[in-house]
């Protein structure tokens, strides 16, 4: 042991590291960029979000014991089926445009952009007409348990979605204006980051408030 | 088109990893959704079918965290941020079910 | 000169005189951390005074219940008829005053201002790692505390449910009459919910990726480890609050159930959702107050903070511990034993940590050259009432004893010990300590004794009568103790109490007008003033725009006071180890 660190230790410190000689190891980080450290913190605190809305639906239908209406009675499974997949497809189309981005393939990456943000688009749109129809035949979020549960937790799965979108055409918007050159993709891959999440989400919500 | 999606990857930081094939995650993904819906109209008894549909979803899940949201191509320090909150989760549904429970 | 004075930046002036902001953009809607910390201060001490003239109203009510308030006269009839505070309006004032400490008083005056202000400088970052997201945390917050404030004044009155909003009493306006009251309440905790999320995204990124070359983990300064975690606390937590007060917000608008039995909600899932953020909320509202009053008992008793790494290792436990213990709220909400007994062991454990770090703190002082500046007498305050609240936190983890104290004054006296005596306290330390590098100018260090002298003996005072009322078994939120004939003859105490309450109340404006007249014609402060180790003190104080001429290298540990054979008795973390006598290898 250093005489130095011996002093450091006498005056009572011994947690205090010893002195190193120079500045050891890197500028601090993880070698994670920024925005992407900032999104996946983000998406953390989102998964504890879904779980008071989740979890609060798994506690009233299967913790307190509730009886539950049959959910293929009341809801379209095979249109929601179908709308999970084009949010699947949008997801992979948002990955391609990753891809694409990286490659610094301009072309590609507008295109898949663009599928993103339709498909987006296209889903939010089957859900209101979704909650329309539903609301035409009396199921309301007043509807007992399973109404409140249902709009609540799609609801704000489709608020998600709808802030994605937007953002994605913004971003859209900036990927024509050339914004992501020279294999600048980390706006791309932060946002798409939420993108997927979301579609994570839904794949969740998907099973387990229609299909159970 | 797909061609030039799935070509090798020429960027400058995705010589990294090589890019999964993400057109073969698409299929699993539709497959798996596909499985499901097949689950839910065999007329399974009702906790087998829950339990293969709880599986099937979070394979469906996994699927979309480790290629489409590269999870598996990231440091280890990453995966600890997006697991830390999984098992509050849990202690909280698990928990608060526990106690409703006479 | 001293050689902090060699190694601070020199080019930190000329940076700033290229400052070409608009005013607008530096004061008002400004991405500075340092201005967005100032900005959370000057806020969250007017809250910390809405909520104190609440508490007022509280005292005056108990200590002389039935008398008019003085100035009472002048509150509508419909609030208080006659000056008398009206017995519905009683319970909002309990809540409002609860809330606004709280959420908008004690949490934004402790991560708000510090971790604003304190993460960058001391972690060598020129600034927060998302600058605008910061200014839209701060300007969401200031909504949110708007949102709240207008509920005071709406038909109805406030939110009368208590800050934990219990439901059913929360979920419908059945009960206590309150319509919008409550409704606003909810929008104001989901928009602070938002700002919370924003803020803690910003700390842990920085803390996270902006250090400066050479802060390692095992450098940083125990406050910034503190305010490290307590993001990490905000961001697994208040979402939870977020999509709770959402559903109850749903309950009372658009006709859900989540939580009236009616139609087969779950009153008691509110409380489990509430106290799952509830209780890491409590150590988001310590922590900080950990870590900042760690750096200034170093400072002030000349030496290394001792077990450094056991004070990191026990905040990390601490914090992880206070997610798995929140039933211990619900004792007596008729849970599970089995699931009780497992929170109640649970809690008993987070004593060892912060025993940890009680008797790190005391090991730290002991046989030091102890300066007794202002801000390390608030730091020794906030110890040894820290070790009286945790200690009356122990009689809570026990599931029998808390069924006989569960909802009395001793439940008050407890929070209080941990909120005014610990958080409070260390706010206070963090203040006197950091305010010269805030402005430039030091606080009055007599005015400050006189400040911190009075507060602490009117708190004692005020706070501690209240573990005797509880074990007595007086109710918290009781409007009228006297309506009871076995607490008329503690009446007394409550006399008392209110004294107290109204003292501590008014030696505030001691502080307040140190601040005011520091400000105004303070003397400037030298540039080191506590001879500090952190690279906060390395650039003028108040540090330009971009904090550092150049971005400063590390090359130790931030403890490092009274280094035997040293010029100084403190070492700036920047200063080159040839500076220091080379070791011999």
């Amino acid at each position: 042991m250093t005489a130095r660190a011996e002093a450091v230790r006498a005056a009572g410190g011994e947690g205090t590291a010893p002195a190193a000689h120079a500045a050891s190891g890197p500028p601090g980080g993880v070698g994670i960029y920024t925005q992407k450290l900032g999104m996946w913190v983000f998406l953390a605190s989102e998964v504890m979000f879904f779980t008071a809305l989740i979890g609060s639906y798994i506690i009233l239908r299967w913790g307190a014991g509730n009886p539950w209406p049959d959910t293929r009675a009341v809801l379209n499974i095979p249109t929601t089926a179908v709308n999970t997949f084009i949010l699947i497809c949008s997801s992979v189309s948002m990955v391609k445009a990753y891809a694409a981005a990286v490659r610094d393939d301009q072309k590609h990456l507008k295109r898949w952009l663009l599928t993103t943000v339709v498909g987006g688009a296209i889903f939010v749109g089957v859900q209101v007409r979704e909650y329309i129809k539903l609301v035409h035949h009396g199921f309301l979020p007043s509807s007992g348990l399973f109404g409140a549960t249902f709009y609540t937790m799609t609801g704000f799965h489709g608020f998600h979605v709808t802030c994605g979108v937007i953002s994605m055409a913004w971003v859209t918007i900036r990927a024509f204006r050339g914004k992501y050159k020279g294999g600048n993709y980390h706006g791309i891959e932060t946002i798409g980051l939420y993108w997927h999440f979301v579609d994570l989400v839904w794949i969740i919500l998907f099973t387990i408030v229609y299909l159970v | 088109m797909e061609r030039a999606m799935t070509a090798a990857p020429a960027g400058p930081e995705a010589a990294e990893h090589k890019a999964p094939n993400y057109v073969a995650v698409w299929a699993a993904l539709a497959v798996l959704t596909m499985v499901e819906l097949a689950v839910v109209y065999m007329g399974l008894p009702r906790h087998v079918m829950i339990l293969a549909l709880v599986f099937l979803a979070l394979w469906k899940a996994m699927l979309v965290a480790l290629y489409f949201m590269h999870l598996r191509f990231e440091p280890k320090r990453l995966l600890y941020v997006v697991l830390a909150p999984l098992p509050l989760a849990l202690i909280l549904v698990i928990a608060v079910m526990h106690g409703f429970r006479k | 000169m001293t050689a902090s004075a060699t190694a601070a930046p020199r080019g930190g002036a000329p940076h700033a005189g290229h400052d070409d902001r608009s005013f607008i953009r530096k004061y008002i809607a400004s991405t500075d951390h340092k201005i967005i910390g100032i900005q959370f201060l000057f806020v969250s001490l007017f809250f910390l005074l809405v909520g104190g003239l609440l508490a007022m109203g509280i005292r005056w009510q108990l200590g002389f219940p039935g008398q008019p308030m003085p100035l009472g006269g002048w509150l509508p009839s419909g609030v208080a008829p006659g000056g008398v505070v009206a017995p519905k309006m009683y319970i909002s004032l309990v809540t409002m005053h609860g809330t606004f400490m709280i959420f908008f008083a004690v949490m934004p005056l402790l991560v708000g201002v510090f971790a604003n202000y304190l993460i960058p400088l001391k972690i060598g970052a020129p600034d927060m790692a998302f600058p605008r997201l910061n200014m839209w945390s701060f300007w969401v917050f200031v909504l949110s505390g708007l949102v709240m404030l207008s509920s005071l004044f709406v038909l109805g009155g406030p939110a009368a449910a208590g800050w934990t909003a219990y439901a059913p009493l929360s979920a419908t306006p059945d009960y206590t009459g309150v319509h919008l009251g409550q409704q606003l309440w909810c929008v104001s905790i989901v928009l602070f919910g938002l700002s919370s999320l924003l803020g803690s995204v910003n700390y842990i990124t920085t803390v996270v990726n902006m250090r400066a070359p050479g802060m390692t983990w095992f450098r940083l300064p125990l406050s910034v480890w503190a305010l490290f975690i307590t993001a990490i606390l905000a961001i697994l937590a208040v979402p939870v609050l977020a999509g709770a007060v959402i559903m109850l917000l749903f309950d009372q608008t658009i006709g859900t159930h989540f939580y009236l039995p009616a139609a087969g909600g779950q009153p008691m899932m509110w409380q489990h959702l509430f106290w799952f953020f509830g209780h890491p909320e409590v150590y988001i509202l310590i922590l900080p107050a950990f870590g900042i009053v760690s750096d200034v008992i170093a400072n002030g008793s000349r030496k290394p903070i001792f077990g450094y790494a056991s004070m990191v290792y026990a905040m990390i436990s601490i914090a992880f511990l206070g997610f798995i213990v929140w039933g211990h709220h619900m004792f007596i909400s008729g849970m599970n034993p089995t699931l009780a007994s497992y929170f109640m062991v649970s809690t008993i454990v987070i004593a060892v940590p912060s025993a940890v770090k009680v008797f790190n703190w005391l090991a730290t002082m002991w046989r030091g050259d102890l300066h007794f500046t202002t801000p390390m007498l608030c730091a020794i305050a906030f110890v040894s009432m820290f070790i009286i609240g945790g200690l009356s936190g122990i009689f809570m983890a026990s599931t029998p004893v808390d069924m006989y104290i569960h909802g009395t004054y001793f439940i008050v006296a407890h929070i209080h010990y941990v909120l005014f005596g610990g958080s409070l306290f260390a706010v206070f330390a963090g203040i006197y300590f950091w305010f010269p590098k805030m402005f430039g100018k030091q606080l009055d260090e007599r005015w400050g004794k006189v400040h911190f002298a009075l507060t602490f003996i009117f708190y004692n005072l005020t706070f501690f009568p209240m573990h005797i009322l509880g074990v007595a078994g007086e109710m918290r939120r009781i409007y009228d103790p006297t309506a009871y004939a076995y607490l008329r003859p503690l009446q007394p105490i409550n006399v008392f109490i209110t004294i107290n309450a109204f003292l501590l109340f008014l030696s505030q404006f001691v502080f307040a007008g140190n601040v005011v007249r520091t400000l105004w014609k303070g003397r400037k402060a030298p540039l080191n003033p506590w001879r500090d180790n952190g690279l906060e003190w390395t650039t003028p104080s108040p540090p330009p725009h971009g904090n550092f001429a150049t971005i400063p290298t590390v090359y130790h540990g931030p403890y490092e006071y009274s280094v035997p054979g040293a010029a100084e008795d403190y070492t700036p973390v920047n200063q080159p180890p040839a500076a220091v006598p080379e070791p011999a290898r």
